[in-house]
């Protein structure tokens, strides 16, 4: 197992080598000069060349493109070019309010999307499958920054029993409206995908042979069926993780979330190549390091698994 | 006897009612309390030597002073830190008294600054000047005529030879040419004194911990969230009554991206002052919150530029008039933008030193328009690209063109950019049609009319039109150097009715700028630069 995650951490250099090439290229390629952004709607070219000059834009893309990499080697992400802050800082200092948005939402999400699927697929074609799987398709199909005003529609300004925007004092009352919105999609895909997987679980013969043994329907339903299921639930949950974690930029910009995916965002309008450069590169890490555990996990849901 | 007094015991009774309502609207002001303004991203720069957003600007409004400012209507020039200032008689040499007694920041983010809290000195003022061609501030060019400058900035002297420490409390300026605007340019917030000790020392860090020796100090800055200022308790300015100014014990800039979500915070009363009311709200703040909404002329102008270097409006000034003729501004105001702009007939905003009050610029009118488009050879129509930045109200404001030029067989075709997009396009004058607005920067008809129309400053500089009129060229050179106020004024009048008769933009509307504030909060005066500039140390809250 030890040489496998070696092996896949290998893998993670050329993966984010060749997004970090392509990255520059197309931030750098992309019309619209940040030194010109920087200096507002109005400047004189000295000024401009300047600022170029400071960033280092006035050099060819290909001196600027192994300046890059080699401070990227020694661990330098660069400076921001909007605020002058050192982009790994920054990164570092948004994630904290990204992963506690993200971690929350997840929790809730696969709380509630396993419960949902599980009793959904037991109690099939019941008032509680139609109703449960009703919402879900809503959940699915309903816009994030629709479900984000809805709520603070009616929670917030409504029957004000919940803080509206913001971080506030890091207080778990502004964190129920972020993660409900959060989690309401992965909540909604977790459940539909549990619900079929258990379904497809549920006619296999070896669970036949589990009640005709005389087991409970819970251990039925739980050891047997379940933990066969788990298999694609686990790669739904991964894959939700990684994007939540990324940055989830519709909720983070609502609610005024001070998250990666905001700071991403910013970055982009700015045309801040560094902080560009810097959130994707954080991003592809993420989804990596995600899919890295979730491959890992696959063998202690099912030890038949093997990692050689 | 007593027939006679009975008007008399009226007259007192209806004066002592008039008194006592006086004295009941003239509330006292009152200290305390934490003011809470709304903005839509997180300020880039603290730092005023680097900044130069009006995100920016909000803050550093608050924390720092210049020599001089901005009267709230613009139409004059208010001493700051500086008691006094006088010009030679040729222009070319400004000399400023300085207030005694004003002291930078004692404290900083709850730490005691490397200043501690000493008086601000003539040096200062050379210091940060100095600062700013060193750090490499976007806007250190605005005093380039400041004698000196192209050596120190090149790195050929070690100082700026233009700036003169007389002594403790007297700065003087030496221009390389007279230049009447200087003064106004000193009250744009980059020109601010920051200490030396402190920014020597934090460096680039100056920018998460600034220090200056304005209204308010920065206690903290939680990035994406807020930005939390305290009074300052050392603040040299008094009220009219001599109480120490501000009354506000701290202000908090809130970040709130999303307008709809800021629109719903302040209804809440999360919020004290919601600026910049969104277009969508627009109505209902008005109907809602009555006198607590405010809204004024702001120095600035929108416009449609032509491209004068570019067929098809190169040497063709029927064409780019007609274009004028063929736009009801009014109707766009009214449909379109909630009748918040004002048509332009020009260039120079009302309420701008040189606005022309009889200047007549292009009504409405179709049969004119059609008349001249047969005189351009452009009768059976044409196609045109118009581009614009990726902003709504800009979107709104272009398919509204599309609408109306289409009644003229012109195929008006829009592109959205994004601003960075479409500011290089501009500046490279590949354009035909563009979409740019100016707000003013200092106020002087030179931030308007030489910037925007003189063939120096063609592209990046501000002429994106490429526009070149000798004649204009020469009344906007003389015009900066005129020290005669009348005379220059006269020579904007007659540059500016040149500029609107050549036609190089379609002339569209005057900005306007606004805020809607809670009940409990006092003395916001709105400004006629923007509500970035409020200024809030005069500000109180009532509960």
């Amino acid at each position: 197992m030890l040489s496998y995650v070696l092996r896949k951490i290998l893998y993670f250099i050329p993966v984010v080598w060749g997004v970090v090439t392509v990255v520059f290229i197309l931030v750098t390629i992309v019309p619209g000069d940040p030194a010109r952004l920087l200096m507002g709607q109005r400047g004189d070219p000295e000024t401009l060349a300047r600022i170029r000059s400071d960033l280092g834009l006035d050099l060819p893309i290909s001196r600027q493109y192994i300046r890059f990499l080699g401070d990227l080697l020694r661990g330098d992400l660069g400076t921001s070019y909007r605020n002058n802050e050192k982009v790994a800082a920054s990164l570092m200092e948004h994630f904290g309010a990204t992963l506690r948005l993200a971690f929350w939402a997840m929790i809730l999400a696969s709380v509630i999307g396993v419960s949902a699927g599980i009793l959904s697929a037991v109690k099939q074609y019941s008032l509680f499958d139609y109703s449960a799987m009703f919402i879900a398709v809503a959940g699915v199909s309903a816009p994030v920054f629709w479900v984000g005003l809805l709520l603070l529609l009616i929670f917030a300004y409504g029957l004000q029993i919940l803080p509206g925007v913001g971080y506030g004092d890091g207080s778990w009352r502004y964190l129920i409206l972020p993660v409900v919105t959060l989690g309401t999609r992965p909540a909604a895909l977790i459940a539909r995908l549990t619900r079929s997987c258990m379904l497809d679980v549920m006619n296999q013969d070896y669970i036949r042979t589990a009640r005709s043994k005389g087991l409970t329907e819970r251990v039925v339903v739980l050891k047997h069926a379940f933990k066969n299921a788990l298999i694609p639930v686990n790669t739904i949950i991964g894959t939700q993780v990684a994007e939540l974690l990324s940055g989830a930029v519709l909720t983070e910009t609502i609610f005024a979330w001070p998250g990666v995916g905001r700071l991403t965002v910013e970055a982009l309008v700015a045309r801040d190549f560094p902080m560009i450069r810097g959130s994707v590169i954080f991003m592809a890490l993420i989804f990596l390091v995600t899919n890295l555990l979730v491959d890992l996990s696959y063998g202690l849901v099912d030890p038949r698994i093997r990692y050689d | 006897m007593r027939k006679t007094l009975r008007p008399l015991r009226y007259c007192l009774v209806i004066a002592l009612f008039v008194l006592g309502a006086c004295i009941a609207g003239a509330e006292e002001p009152r200290s305390g309390g934490v003011l809470r303004w709304r903005e839509i991203s997180d300020p880039p720069r603290l730092d005023p030597a680097t900044a130069s957003d009006s995100v920016s600007n909000r803050n550093l409004y608050l924390m720092f002073d210049t020599l001089v400012e901005n009267d709230i209507d613009g139409k004059g020039l208010l001493p700051r830190l500086a008691e006094s200032w006088e010009g030679s008689e040729e222009g070319r040499v400004w000399t400023f008294r300085l207030r005694k007694g004003a002291r930078f920041h004692a404290t900083n983010r709850g730490s005691p600054t490397g200043n501690g809290g000493r008086e601000v000195r003539a040096a200062d003022w050379k210091y940060s000047f100095e600062r700013l061609v060193k750090v490499g501030s976007p806007r250190a060019y605005f005093i380039d005529m400041v004698k000196g400058y192209r050596d120190f900035t090149d790195g050929k002297t070690s100082e700026w030879s233009g700036i003169r420490v007389i002594d403790d409390h007297t700065l003087q300026f030496e221009l390389e040419y007279s230049f009447a605007p200087f003064v106004s340019i000193l009250a744009y917030p980059c020109f601010a004194v920051v200490p030396r000790e402190d920014a020597e020392k934090a460096g680039v860090n100056f920018n998460f911990g600034p220090v200056g020796s304005g209204p308010f100090l920065l206690d903290h800055w939680e990035h994406d969230q807020k930005v939390v200022y305290k009074r300052n308790p050392d603040y040299w300015r008094r009220d009219d009554g001599g109480r120490p100014l501000p009354y506000l014990d701290g202000v908090e800039i809130i970040v709130i991206p999303d307008n709809t979500i800021a629109y719903g915070e302040f209804r809440k009363g999360n919020i004290d002052v919601l600026p910049d009311v969104p277009d969508e709200f627009y109505t209902d703040v008005k109907e809602r919150f009555g006198n607590l909404f405010q809204e004024r002329p702001l120095l600035g102008v929108y416009y449609i530029g032509f491209n004068y270097a570019k067929p098809p409006f190169k040497d063709n000034r029927t064409l780019r008039k007609a274009l004028n003729y063929a736009v009801d501004r009014k109707a766009m105001s009214d449909f379109l933008l909630e009748g918040r702009y004002a048509p332009a007939p020009g260039v120079l905003p009302p309420g701008m030193p040189g606005y022309d009050p009889d200047l007549k610029g292009y009504d409405f009118d179709p049969g004119l328009a059609r008349k001249m488009l047969a005189e351009a050879g452009a009768a059976e129509g044409f196609s045109v690209e118009l581009n614009i930045d990726n902003n709504p109200r800009h979107r709104t404001v272009a398919e509204g063109l599309q609408g109306l030029l289409a009644e003229f067989g012109i195929d008006l075709r829009v592109n959205v950019l994004d601003w960075g997009v479409h500011l290089d396009l501009a500046d490279r004058g590949e354009t035909q049609m563009y979409r740019m607005g100016w707000i003013v920067d200092y106020a002087d008809p030179d931030n308007f009319l030489y910037v925007l129309f003189h063939s120096d400053n063609f592209g990046p500089k501000g002429n994106y039109s490429y526009y070149k009129n000798e004649k204009v060229d020469g009344l906007l050179t003389e015009a900066r150097i005129e020290t005669d106020y009348d005379r220059r004024m006269a020579l904007y009048r007659e540059a500016e009715r040149i500029i609107v008769d050549d036609a190089p933009w379609m002339f569209l509307f005057y900005y306007t700028t606004s805020l809607v504030g809670g009940e409990h909060v006092r003395n916001l005066r709105l400004p006629a630069f923007g509500h970035y500039s409020t200024p809030l140390e005069i500000a109180w809250i009532d509960r």
